[in-house]
């Protein structure tokens, strides 16, 4: 059982200008007190078409973390325009908060951003460089994806998993056959690591 | 009898593996298949009920759900009491719930569903242990014990009252452990399992009491599970898959005899699930007809693989009903209501189905006393099934003096819980916040300001959260979910927003010319009243930012796949190395991680160790600045001295030849030094001046002055001391290189290796003592004087008495490593000499024994692993003062590391902190910390009582007592460490009366005692 539960994602400052930063709320609950760091990441899909154009606005080591509920602010500066394909500047696109303890993403928060004119008339006749846009993001709708992870992370079974064939993992079926899920002990949870 | 299949009771299609009713009857909890997890969710009963509830919109039918399994859950059980509820899934684990009290409704954050948990479960324990698949759980009478069986081929026993220590491992099947059922009297478990046989285990000592196998060699195949069950008379077990004559049966196993005579036959596949009604029935008694005395008997339901469900009545020979086609898969498990008239049975098809019967039916329910009634006649009332004070009422206090105390104890603990708290819950943690009354809201404002934020030491950015609220409360403090974003309040959009919502807060008057970008989500966030007033404008206008936002399919696989901008491993390598380049091998990391790891763990040692070689440099370094100090006689010096930094550089050199030509006379007088002299521990420099406060109360201030006056040819130093604001001082002929004092006297060492030792007022106590090498410490406690020298050597001396404790005694035997060095040295109030060494480990000369012995090992695993948080005593607080407190240091955390070595064998940990405890025991008795030997006895204690080690306990109980008639040839010591053992023993034993199991050691030991008083 993951030893970490996000309870809530309040997003702050939003709507909000295309430059300010992105402020994220985050409240989280802990099991067992950890031994590292969370590691929190913000990142910015530039275009829906490629990951070439991911930007991770800002990473943040969260801790010590004991047992607990805790919050924290994750500011992060808003992405580098000239990064953006121009014609993905204006739309909608995805903000992504990702979570990793002892470098294996355990969850994955991800909004919907739409970025828009203010002003109609600009909306109506879009300028052929984009500029001054609002960025909204669709706080009301998360989609949280959790991944199961190896939270005792001891060196030897990740290196165990080392030497497992990736392919072997990777082709699980994405949901369970009826019945029984397969063990997960034999299973190992941070396979996809190392692809 | 009605029926009725509910469809929104639903794993959304995945199977349900286990159902549960709740004592209280108002709900009932499903566990199975979620989507990518384990599931167990919590179910309103009254829309199963009543039809009317179930078309109610405002009756929830859902109270919560809980995805925390990793994987299926096979089992879910409500405790009797209703507090708990356990669930055991294929992640291995036993997960107990609790109901959170102060937490309102909410929704799991992002999940797809939209409906809320209206009851909120949290999980208080997780119970670790197994090593495969738990297959069921079940709750023992009064939730005395958890017991869990698994795929392991193990059954668990956890103790309910103390999650999560383990009580007992029961092995013996060879297969699967599939079922477990409680006697209900609480005497036996039975547990059935794939190695074709049904296990009878006693309570008393978790022996197995039957083996039976017979009826199980024909089974074949393999069902997913063997719920058994026992009859609520205790007089019958029937078990899950049995065969007879290649017919699958549920055999009836007798309790007396576990004779196996009779079978229930007729399902065409294997039976998975029995459940007795937990009602006796006794026939109803018709209108007019005159009552006459009817035999009681008891309901049993079986499920089976064939689909269908059967109904028995132990008076009648055919099944009261069959039900086929039910499910379209193997039913799974079965619950009966406590009134006894409902049931509830889930199947492998994801379906539930609730089953209503009549009391014409069935029959009319015993009443719980006539159940009671039934018991206590077949079993007796005097069952002394267990020690726990759940039996208490059952087990007899024979004698007025247990009766007194425990009374008195009941007392106490009512006094101390206080208005309402109840029982055993009373001891429950009371909320804990960290919020030091400021709201929760108020904080939530100034986070981002607040909040601490530092730079690792690779320039990363390292966030302190801000702790709201403590996970070891088991409840939480009412907080944020669903929660309002909180604009900054610098912003003029929040302003802006606010002073929008404030005035629209009546419906209808948000106008439309607003952009709905920009109000949609405010409004999302306004003050729940406003939400609900608002409802129809938000909807639509959510509705119109939603439209605006087309989700597109690229986008959607990136809510869900890991990117590959963030592969965790390259992460920890950036994080961990910096320097490794990005598309170096993992092991790289891993093998820096494991590196950076080792670091940590012996950067305590090492530091110890920097400290060492810091003060040999100081020793070094200092040596010039003496030379310029030393005025006149440096002409003197000087041909000694180079000598002796070498010295200091430890080259081996015997010590003569180190001593400046003056002093020689007086070494070769003195004894010659010691073969072991190659040791060298560090010495002070020899200061101009230095003072000291040596004493606190009285206040003693100590102040040296080195060579204040030169007298034909040598030089003077003063030793001035002030006691209270009276001063005293005297000269000594050579220089002061170190002073120590108590409250009762004063030593001071000097560069002539003299040591001069003064009463309190100034009196020399002692004529000057020669020590064979300098000093490297020097201490003094109560009256005595201890002495290291840098030859290694140490010397206590009992300043009263004029006598020597230790005599020049070599610390060879501890120094023993290479690297090792003395870091700390202490002298106790009883003149016990402690030396802490770089190692992490302390020792202490005794006397008595005239040996070295070993009191404190910061590095030795039983300090780490010994769990007796427990057994610390509420009101007491704890003893961080002796002198093994100091020694032992903060590492000494009550099993901090216990925790995460749950997985470790209950025995194994049991033992260790057994050994451990008896190490303390034994090291403060060398100490002769009188203190800490009391507080650490009453932890042993309190541990042999809670562990059951009666042969422990006596044995101490007879050290305590002695003996009770005097004889001349008893070597007993009425006391031990000035501490009277009868009084030890009186505080002892209301820690024995604590367990009712004890009570006749506890009367045998008061007896005396009170003997021994009126004597």
């Amino acid at each position: 059982m993951a030893k970490v539960q996000v309870l809530n994602v309040a997003v702050l400052d939003n709507p909000s200008p295309f430059g300010n930063p992105f402020q994220f709320e985050i409240t989280f609950e802990c099991m067992e007190d950890l031994p590292e760091d969370l590691e929190w990441k913000i990142i910015y899909v530039g275009s829906a078409e490629s990951e070439e154009y991911d930007q991770i606005l800002d990473s943040v080591l969260v801790g010590p973390v004991p047992a607990g509920r805790h919050m924290f602010v994750f500011q992060a500066d808003a992405p580098n325009t000239g990064l953006i394909p121009e014609s993905d500047a204006v739309g909608v696109t995805v903000v992504l908060i990702t979570c990793t303890y002892r470098g294996q993403e355990f969850i994955r928060i991800g909004y919907y951003v739409n970025n828009e004119y203010t002003d109609p008339e600009l909306r109506e006749n879009p300028p052929i460089k984009p500029n001054y846009t609002q960025r909204n993001i669709l706080a009301s709708n998360p989609r949280v994806t959790r991944f199961h992870i190896n939270w005792e992370g001891c060196a030897e079974r990740m290196e165990d998993s080392e030497n497992v064939d990736p392919s072997s993992n990777s082709m699980l079926p994405p949901s369970c056959p009826p019945g029984k899920a397969p063990p997960l002990g034999i299973l190992p949870d941070n396979s996809m690591d190392f692809l | 009898m009605k029926l009725l299949k509910p469809s929104w009771v639903s794993h959304n299609g995945k199977p349900i593996f286990s159902v549960d009713i709740h004592p209280d009857g108002t709900k009932f909890a499903t566990g199975g298949q979620g989507e990518d997890s384990g599931k167990v969710m919590i179910w309103n009963m009254a829309p199963v009920l009543r039809e009317e509830d179930e078309k109610n919109e405002n009756v929830p039918k859902m109270l919560c759900q809980m995805d925390n399994h990793l994987a299926c859950v096979n089992c879910v059980r409500w405790s009797n009491n209703g507090l708990y509820l356990a669930s055991g899934g294929d992640d291995k684990l036993v997960m107990v719930w609790k109901r959170a009290a102060f937490i309102g409704p909410s929704t799991v954050f992002g999940s797809s569903s939209k409906l809320a948990n209206v009851e909120q479960w949290r999980c208080v324990t997780i119970l670790r242990n197994h090593t495969g698949d738990v297959m069921d759980v079940a709750w023992s009478p009064h939730d005395v014990w958890l017991a869990s069986c698994s795929v392991d081929n193990t059954i668990v026993i956890w103790n309910a009252r103390k999650f999560p220590e383990m009580v007992t491992c029961l092995r013996g099947h060879t297969g699967l452990v599939k079922g477990l059922t409680w006697d209900p009297v609480g005497k036996y478990i039975a547990s059935q399992a794939d190695d074709h046989s049904l296990k009878v285990w006693r309570t008393v000592d978790w022996q197995m009491e039957a083996n039976i196998t017979k009826p199980f060699s024909e089974c074949g195949g393999t069902t997913h599970v063997l719920r058994l069950s026992w009859s609520p008379d205790g007089q019958y077990l029937v078990s899950a898959h049995a065969m007879n004559n290649s017919g699958p049966t549920a055999q009836i196993v007798e309790r007396d005899g576990w004779k196996t005579n009779m079978d229930f036959v007729g399902h065409r596949k294997a039976v998975t699930v029995v459940k007795f009604n937990p009602k006796i029935f006794k026939k109803k008694q018709k209108n007019g007809s005159s009552p006459k005395p009817s035999c009681p008997y008891c309901c049993c339901a079986v499920g089976s693989k064939d689909r269908s469900l059967s109904v028995w009545l132990t008076s009648l020979k055919r099944p009261l009903v069959v039900i086929h086609d039910l499910f379209d898969k193997s039913i799974m498990d079965i619950s009966w209501t406590l009134t006894g008239l409902g049931m509830l049975v889930c199947s492998m098809d994801g379906t539930v189905a609730y089953l209503d019967f009549s009391l014409d039916e069935l029959g009319d329910p015993l009443s719980e006393d006539e159940k009671n009634t039934i018991h206590q006649n077949i079993y007796g009332k005097s069952l002394a099934i267990t020690s726990t004070e759940a039996q208490l009422s059952t087990t007899i206090i024979e004698n007025p003096e247990m009766l007194k105390y425990q009374q008195e104890r009941q007392n106490s603990a009512q006094a101390n819980a206080g208005p309402g708290g109840a029982g055993p819950e009373s001891s429950a943690p009371k909320l804990n916040s960290v919020m030091n009354g400021e709201s929760l809201e108020d904080i939530r404002k100034n986070l981002l300001k607040k909040q601490v934020e530092t730079r690792t030491a690779d320039g990363r950015r390292r966030i302190t959260p801000l702790c709201i609220a403590q996970l070891d409360t088991g409840d939480f403090s009412p907080a944020l979910f669903n929660s309002v974003p909180i604009l900054p309040s610098g912003s003029s959009m929040s302003s802006q927003l606010t002073n929008q919502l404030s005035s629209d807060s009546s419906p209808g008057q948000l106008r439309p010319s607003h952009d709905a970008m920009l109000t949609s989500p405010p409004a999302n966030s306004a003050a729940k009243g406003l939400e609900d007033n608002n409802d129809g404008v938000k909807s639509s206008l959510l509705l119109t930012s939603a439209s605006k936002i087309e989700p597109m399919k690229a986008l959607d696989s990136r809510f869900t796949e890991r990117s590959k901008a963030t592969p965790g491993v390259t992460a920890a390598i950036s994080s961990t190395a910096g320097l490794t380049p990005l598309d170096s091998r993992p092991k790289d990391a891993l093998s820096a991680l494991k590196d950076a790891k080792t670091k940590e763990e012996t950067s305590s040692d090492s530091e110890d160790k920097m400290a060492a070689i810091n003060k040999n440099l100081a020793f070094g370094k200092r040596k010039p600045e003496l030379l310029l100090d030393g005025g006149e006689v440096v002409e003197k010096r000087k041909k000694g001295r180079p000598r002796k930094d070498k010295v200091a550089a430890s080259i081996p050199q015997p010590f003569p030849q180190v001593t400046p030509p003056a002093e020689r006379e007086a070494s070769r007088v003195s004894a010659p030094p010691a073969p072991i002299a190659v040791l060298k521990l560090p010495t002070p420099s020899t200061k101009k001046a230095f003072s000291l406060q040596v004493s606190m109360e009285p206040s003693v201030f100590l102040e040296v002055e080195n060579e204040v006056s030169v007298v034909a040819g040598s030089k003077l130093s003063q030793l001035r001391c002030s006691r209270d604001g009276r001063d005293w001082n005297t000269l000594l002929p050579s220089s002061v290189v170190t002073a120590a004092g108590s409250s009762d006297v004063l030593a001071v060492a000097c560069e002539d290796r003299m040591l001069s030792v003064f009463s309190s007022c100034g009196r020399r106590l002692l004529p000057s003592i020669q020590l064979s090498t300098p000093v490297s410490a020097l201490h003094c406690s109560a009256h005595f004087v201890m002495v290291l020298t840098a030859g290694a050597t140490l010397s206590v001396w009992d300043v009263h008495k004029q006598k020597a404790l230790v005599k020049n005694e070599s610390l060879l035997t501890i120094l023993s490593g290479a690297d090792t060095s003395v870091s700390q040295s202490l002298l106790t109030q009883q003149g016990v000499p402690v030396i802490g060494l770089s190692n992490g480990k302390s020792y202490c000369f005794s006397s008595s024994l005239e040996t070295w012995t070993l009191i404190a090992d910061k590095g030795d695993s039983l300090v780490q692993c010994a769990d007796f948080r427990s057994c610390l005593p509420t009101h007491d607080a704890p003893v961080s003062s002796g002198p093994l407190a100091v020694m032992q240091g903060r590492n000494l955390n009550a099993g901090r590391l216990a925790s995460r070595l749950s997985s470790t064998p209950h025995h194994l940990q049991q033992s260790m902190t057994l050994a451990f405890l008896e190490n303390q025991l034994a090291s403060a008795l060398t100490l002769q910390s009188a203190q800490e030997y009391r507080y650490w006895l009453l932890i042993y204690a309190r541990f042999l009582v809670n562990e059951g080690s009666e042969y422990r306990l006596r044995e101490l109980c007879k050290e305590l007592l002695g003996p009770v008639h005097k004889s001349a040839a008893t070597s007993w010591e009425p006391t031990t460490l000035g501490l009277r053992k009868r009084e030890l023993l009186r505080e002892v034993l209301p820690v024995i009366g604590e367990n009712l199991r004890f009570q006749r050691l506890f009367t045998e030991y008061q007896d005396q005692l009170e003997l021994l008083r009126n004597k």
